[in-house]
């Protein structure tokens, strides 16, 4: 059993039903009024195959869980013009996407986003665009994370595209 | 542990194991390049794109990664700038913004060629001179002689090349690595470019994966540099010239193309054959026996025998003295029978005539010594006429242009 450990700052002005009023309104606004979804590939850790060396996986050995639909915030950064090799061997892709989800979604939903899971997320009807989560907002224990100093509501996380070869759902 | 491979001889086959017809048909068509791909005496020429694809070549023949069970994609040109453009967009493995998928192999190559460093083929002979490489002999026809094949010295270049692999997976880099590295063993490899081994010399290398940032696509890159020491050879620096004087050699040519006869009479077949000039050819062979030559035109400009050219009785050919002009036009008129004697359909004897005057302004009619048959020329000042210049009928002869007064007119005919 997790210990739990009562938060008590703040309690003269904010307590607990406040920020479960707020994070509901919030919730309302992002699952309601912007609606934007994604849908989390999580890798599943335990049954994928690693070799003992690299902990390289060939790509038909990545299992994954049951992708899950959830709702978040979503920025995504300009294309980029780029080379493999200084001005050569160009290429354009996708800038990253960065979303920010409530914790509270997470875990109604039963889900982890973890770094290496896999983000879909749709740029038009036609087509899904795939992306790897780099980083995974875990540690959000800063003040932008953080109601009014209350507690921590939502994570940030960044995700880099990746190639369909890679990665193009399942 | 894997097995120790055995090695696959089958040089000699069992017997009842024939070989397939696919396997026969590709080793004639391979016999039958290697009998064919000199078209001359001479080596053919190695130029820079030459060294080029004798590079892609080897790299798409040895540099063979196998990644998750398929060969990871070599690009099959050799890259710029500008290529790529056209290449991603192209190419077969690219994903649907027309990016190329990795994992990929890539050449690059330095646009810069040096000066070659290959100690056998380092310049040693100042100002390009022409060296023999091989006498050949030639037939004309009538005399044996020969051709000396002369080439200098082909020029040493060094090209450096980098061979890009960009992956997903530390395995296929170790794979990678693993082949270059046991095929340059020995330091160096070998191409072959037109039956020349060209040395490849593995320079070094570098990763250049892009570590320093977190968030962003991840792949390793690595460039294996190398150098090619190649030559050049350039056929323009070719020379071909006679073992012997040239001045007793003759030279027959018999291009059809620029060889057409006009038979103006059917009974005693007066051949009009037209050549056009190269500027080096000074024998014009009509390719048959010239009973009576009437006249030798260049550019409608009458030529004088024994003067401008040369012809013996009977023979098929005309020298000149000195080679008519790239694109003049050679007329020869002549009478294609084996003796100078002319008959016509009735059986009557026919004599060739030539008669001169000098116009002096009073008459455009002229008379001649004998009944006309048939006129084979006239010309002005030694410039051939037209037919429709002018008109004859009995021993009279008239022109329908007044040439200048004062002008020399000659007319060759059959009485």
């Amino acid at each position: 059993m997790e210990n739990k450990l009562p938060i008590t700052r703040l309690s003269k002005f904010f307590s607990e039903d406040d920020y479960n009023l707020h994070i509901q309104m919030g919730q309302e606004y992002l699952h309601g009024d912007l609606n934007m979804k994604l849908v989390l590939y999580s890798v599943d850790r335990t049954t994928t195959d690693t070799d003992d060396v690299y902990a390289e996986t060939i790509k038909s050995n990545i299992k994954y869980k049951p992708p899950v639909e959830f709702n978040a915030i979503v920025k995504v950064d300009e294309a980029k013009n780029q080379a493999y090799k200084s001005g050569q061997l160009r290429y354009l892709e996708p800038g990253n996407l960065t979303f920010s989800v409530y914790t509270k979604h997470l875990e109604d939903l039963k889900i982890d986003i973890q770094f290496g899971d896999y983000i879909g997320y749709p740029d038009s009807e036609k087509r899904v665009r795939f992306y790897n989560v780099v980083n995974d907002g875990k540690i959000n224990a800063d003040n932008k994370h953080h109601h009014f100093g209350y507690k921590p509501s939502y994570r940030t996380l960044i995700c880099a595209p990746v190639q369909e070869n890679e990665f193009k759902g399942v | 542990m894997s097995l120790p491979k055995k090695n696959n001889i089958n040089v000699y086959r069992q017997v009842g194991s024939e070989p397939s017809s696919k396997e026969l048909l590709e080793r004639r068509q391979e016999l039958l390049e290697k009998i064919t791909q000199h078209d001359t005496y001479l080596p053919d020429d190695i130029l820079h794109d030459d060294l080029d694809k004798g590079m892609l070549e080897f790299v798409k023949d040895n540099f063979k990664v196998i990644s998750d069970g398929e060969q990871i994609p070599i690009i099959p040109k050799i890259l710029t700038v500008q290529r790529w453009g056209e290449i991603s967009n192209n190419w077969t493995f690219a994903d649907e913004d027309r990016n190329i998928k990795v994992p990929f192999i890539a050449i690059i190559r330095k646009p810069d060629v040096q000066p070659g460093t290959n100690p056998i083929v380092q310049r040693t002979i100042p100002e390009r001179r022409q060296f023999h490489y091989s006498t050949v002999k030639t037939w004309d026809g009538n005399q044996m002689g020969a051709n000396v094949y002369k080439i200098p010295q082909p020029v040493p270049v060094d090209i450096s090349y980098e061979v890009i692999i960009v992956c997903q997976k530390f395995r296929d880099l170790n794979r990678f690595n693993k082949i270059v590295l046991q095929k340059f063993s020995s330091r160096q490899s070998y191409t072959l470019v037109k039956g020349h081994y060209i040395p490849l010399i593995l320079d070094r290398i570098n990763d250049s994966s892009p570590i320093e940032s977190l968030e962003s696509r991840r792949f390793y890159l690595q460039n294996y540099d190398f150098t090619m020491l190649g030559f050049l050879i350039d056929s323009e620096e070719f020379e071909v010239k006679p073992a012997i004087n040239r001045a007793i050699m003759l030279y027959e040519f018999l291009d059809t193309k620029n060889y057409t006869k006009k038979y103006e009479n059917k009974s005693i077949e007066i051949i009009t054959a037209t050549f056009t000039g190269d500027g080096s050819q000074t024998t014009f062979n009509v390719g048959e026996s010239i009973g009576e030559l009437f006249f030798v035109a260049i550019n409608g400009q009458l030529q004088q025998k024994d003067i401008d050219y040369y012809w013996m009785y009977g023979t098929p050919r005309i020298t000149f003295v000195t080679p008519p002009i790239p694109g003049a036009t050679i007329t020869i008129v002549y009478y294609a029978g084996k003796s100078n004697i002319f008959q016509d359909s009735y059986g009557r004897l026919l004599f060739f005539a030539v008669q001169y005057y000098e116009y002096d302004g009073s008459s455009l009619t002229f008379t001649t010594d004998h009944e006309i048959v048939d006129v084979i020329y006239v010309e002005t000042n030694g410039l051939v006429e037209e037919e429709i210049n002018f008109t004859f009928s009995g021993n009279q002869f008239t022109y329908l242009i007044e040439p200048i007064i004062g002008s020399r007119i000659g007319i060759g005919y059959l009485r």
